[in-house]
């Protein structure tokens, strides 16, 4: 199980500037869908490499997936060689992007973003409708479901309010 | 400046994927706190696994 409270705390308490995306950004606009990882975009900033880096590093990361013993160093050299990284730590299954298919980069995302206030700390997440956009470019048949989700949730929002 | 985006486009395909979403699920989801989405989503989880252990076992049972 991911624990996204404890991920999110390592996260924001280590300063590392991220924002969250895919389903665990679903899941917080409402999203009722079962998302196993916690997906984030982060800068890739040379301070925020080595921020990503420590706060990660005693959480154990490793290539989920992998078969175990192979050679894979969690550093701040490998940050800087890699772009994104599908990992399994201590507390759970967490993917990074350096960009992400549709959306771009960190620097791109951000003026798209909300800020969350959860699990007593605070966290970027992108807004509904990039969002359903960015699913929507990357063009991945597998997330029509979860764009169809997203779309009907934006429009339950709009009826809530008028 | 403010980036202005052109309104979402219906598009076919997802209007039809969309006649199957549940709603009450959504409107459910909606009246709770964002911490309570995400709380929900780990109870989902662990129940997920625990039914893939389950099924994992009955496989292996003699």
């Amino acid at each position: 199980m991911t624990d996204f409270p404890a991920l999110l705390r390592c996260l924001s308490g280590a300063g590392v500037e991220y924002i969250v995306v895919g389903g665990a950004a679903a899941t917080a606009h409402g999203s009722a869908r079962l998302t196993q990882d916690l997906d984030v975009v982060y800068r890739r900033s040379g301070e925020n490499i080595r921020r990503l880096a420590s706060a990660l590093g005693p959480h154990r990361p490793y290539l989920r997936g992998a078969p175990p013993g192979l050679p894979f160093q969690w550093d701040v050299r490998t940050l800087e060689r890699g772009l994104n990284f599908t990992l399994a730590t201590a507390l759970g299954a967490i993917d990074l992007w350096g960009e992400i298919a549709g959306g771009g980069t960190y620097e791109a995302l951000l003026p798209d973003c909300v800020t969350l206030e959860v699990f007593g700390t605070t966290c970027r997440c992108l807004g509904l409708e990039r969002l359903i956009r960015v699913k929507r470019a990357a063009g991945r048949p597998k997330d029509l479901e979860a764009i169809a989700e997203l779309e009907a949730i934006l429009e339950e929002r709009g009826r809530a309010r008028s | 400046m403010v980036r202005v985006e052109p309104p979402l486009e219906p598009d076919p395909v997802i209007e039809a994927y969309k006649r199957d979403i549940d709603r009450t699920l959504i409107r459910e989801n909606l009246r709770r706190s964002v911490e309570e989405r995400f709380l929900n989503l780990m109870a989902l989880q662990r129940f997920a696994e625990e039914l893939s252990r389950a099924g994992r076992n009955a496989r292996t049972a003699p």
